[in-house]
């Protein structure tokens, strides 16, 4: 039994307030049916079908073709990955043995991406050697592509032959201006373009690039970066834009900003948005478009489901001697991931039901209230305190339960035990948290739990293994009825009215 | 005459594809010039192809020695400025 899970802002409309009546996909059912089909069980497009399966990553195509000024070529791109984040990279060949050795070991595993460092179109040999090698070796896995957009005019035409319905295109702004504030130089026409003239080229082969997908019936995703102060009031036009155009998913990251990154926003102090900020942004979009709330910004090469990374079991020098028999890994996938739709096809039905019931109890008038939940997937909290790497965000209000986010642990840390400034990982852990009132878990240990209650986020353990929405909803009862959401907390987000 | 690769070099792999001349090789601990290739791209565009997709201030140098792409030239960040933030980091 679950609670419905709301992704669109609750609706004022009249009528069903829950527009949706409940599904934890509603934020695609406003697509096209064969969209939706395509869609449904993608771990990064759909909500409750990232609890199930996974996706994973390669870096075949180092080369970019852009500066981004949130980028440090040492590292990863970072339109796809956490800064700060380096991936070995892979020759083609190498590039489908990890992916069919990470297949036949993980079942869940649906979708393969390239997605850099670098721009994997700015190399188009060695991504298109990848994947049509992957369409005809493994047939049964997605394929994906991120880019930035500068040469994907000029590859519709090859990435439709192959397996792929997936294209991801960062598309910052569409006003040359602001272009001009994020990107210092293009590599166009063998020279290199630098301020407005160079954004403006590289604005129009985005546009581009996203009509000419849409005419080959290929699922474009826009992913957008949100840089305060440079393009937080210009991405709802963008949303607006791309949708119209036919974009099926616009996914709102946050700029990550960090001196010691030496990115030119790191070193000059621009600064990334704060939680609330960025769900602000998310909300007043989300009436324009289907938003993404459940995008990891997931490491480059990370293996496996979600909060977890099995990428050690996965060298090179391992992958080297695994004796990989395709097919019949292919049978046992068959058989997986049957039983995952059914799963997830009795889990949505479930959810409709008790949506439908919701409507009809009393209504509490009580305001809405986040909450973070550890868990390693199938939708339940079932995972301790001390061991998430990320936390999901979800806000409980009167119309019910939506999922807002993904929260990393370590977000602002290399991931050392301590940081420059003297702080743990645990009170790292608890300012990532900032903002949410209780956080669910299976278990959490003595001491995180007096530092979190002296946060004022209230630990609660008392729910492991239950699905994540009917607890939340519980704690949100419980909360209610013991006059706790009757003061208003310190800070109210403005948008959660 | 020939460019050269020197170590501020982050092994982007940029610049190997681009070479009209295929002097550019991967190598340990970054990318190198065939000095006997490498036509300064002479005939076949009027800048250096490698030092115009190269993303890094100062990895590539002209046959005098000089930096192609001064510091802040690409990144914009004023030069004073990227040392300070150095110098705090290494205060880490
Ligand atoms: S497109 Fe990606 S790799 Fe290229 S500069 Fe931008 S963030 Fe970096
Ligand atoms: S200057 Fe031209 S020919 Fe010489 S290495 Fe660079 S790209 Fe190649
Ligand atoms: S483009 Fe510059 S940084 Fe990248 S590999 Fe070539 S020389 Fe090195």
């Amino acid at each position: 039994m679950e609670l419905p899970v709301l992704n669109d802002a609750p609706a004022a409309k009249g009528g069903c307030s829950t527009s949706s009546c409940g599904s934890t996909d509603n934020q695609m059912d406003s697509l096209p049916d064969s969209i939706r089909e395509k869609v449904q069980n993608h771990p990064c497009y759909s909500e409750d079908a990232h609890h199930y399966f996974a996706r994973m990553h390669v870096a075949v195509a180092p080369a970019c073709n852009i500066q981004c000024h949130y980028c440090n070529r040492k590292y990863d791109c970072s339109n796809e990955s956490r800064p700060g984040v380096v991936s070995e990279v892979l020759t083609p060949d190498q590039a489908v043995k990890k992916t069919m050795a990470v297949a036949a070991t993980i079942p869940q595993m649906t979708v393969l991406g390239i997605a850099g460092p670098g721009d994997p179109l700015a190399n188009p040999e060695r991504t298109f050697e990848t994947f049509r090698r992957l369409s005809e070796e493994a047939p049964d896995i997605k394929l994906c592509v991120s880019t930035n957009g500068l040469a994907l005019p000029d590859s519709v035409e090859e990435l439709s032959k192959h397996n792929i319905d997936h294209v991801t295109i960062t598309i910052n702004c569409v006003d040359p201006e602001i272009g001009a504030k994020i990107y210092p130089w293009i590599f166009w026409n063998n020279k290199r373009i630098k301020g407005k003239k160079g954004a403006k080229i590289l604005i129009e082969q985005q546009q581009k690039g996203l009509e000419m997908l849409i005419a080959k019936g290929i699922l474009v995703k826009v992913n957008s970066v949100m840089i305060p102060g440079v393009n937080d009031q210009h991405l709802a036009e963008v949303s607006k834009i791309v949708k119209s155009k036919g974009a099926f998913l616009h996914n709102v990251m946050p700029l990550i900003s960090e001196p010691e990154h030496g990115t030119f926003y790191g070193v000059m102090g621009q600064r990334g948005p704060t939680p609330d900020e960025l769900q602000d942004l998310q909300d007043s979009c989300s009436g324009d478009m289907n938003m993404m709330r459940h995008c990891r910004q997931c490491r480059a090469d990370a293996v496996g489901l979600l909060g977890e990374d099995r990428g050690d079991e996965f060298t090179l020098d391992k992958i080297e001697e695994m004796e990989i028999d395709y097919s019949a890994a292919m049978e046992k996938r068959k058989v997986i991931h049957g039983a995952i739709q059914a799963e997830m096809a009795s889990k949505r039905l479930e959810k409709a039901q008790k949506a439908q019931q919701i409507k009809e109890e009393p209504k509490l008038t009580t305001r809405p209230v986040l909450m973070a939940v550890a868990t390693s997937g199938q939708g339940v909290i079932n995972m301790h305190f001390g061991h998430a790497k990320e936390f999901l965000i979800y806000e409980a209000s009167p119309d019910g339960v939506r999922f807002i986010s993904h929260r990393k642990a370590d977000q602002y840390c290399g991931g050392d035990s301590t940081c420059g400034d003297g702080e743990s990982v645990l009170q790292l852990t608890i300012r990532a948290l900032a903002g949410c009132e209780a956080v669910l878990c299976s278990k959490v240990g003595y001491e995180p739990w007096e530092m979190l209650e002296a946060a004022g986020i209230a630990p609660n353990g008392e729910h492991a293994m239950e699905p994540i929405e009917e607890a939340v909803m519980a704690v949100y009862k419980q909360m209610a009825a013991a006059g706790k959401l009757d003061e208003k907390p310190e800070a109210v987000r403005a948008s959660a009215a | 005459m020939a460019v050269k690769i020197i170590e501020s070099c982050v092994n982007c792999y940029a610049c190997e594809p681009v070479c009209p001349s295929k002097a550019i090789y991967e190598a340990k601990p970054h990318f190198l010039v065939n000095s006997k290739k490498c036509t300064e791209c002479e005939g076949d565009f009027p800048v250096y192809q490698c030092a115009s997709i190269c993303p890094i201030e100062g990895a590539i140098l002209n046959s005098l020695g000089e930096e192609i792409n001064p510091p802040g030239s690409l990144t914009g960040i004023p030069p004073e400025r990227m040392a300070e933030a150095m110098a705090e980091m290494q205060g880490h």
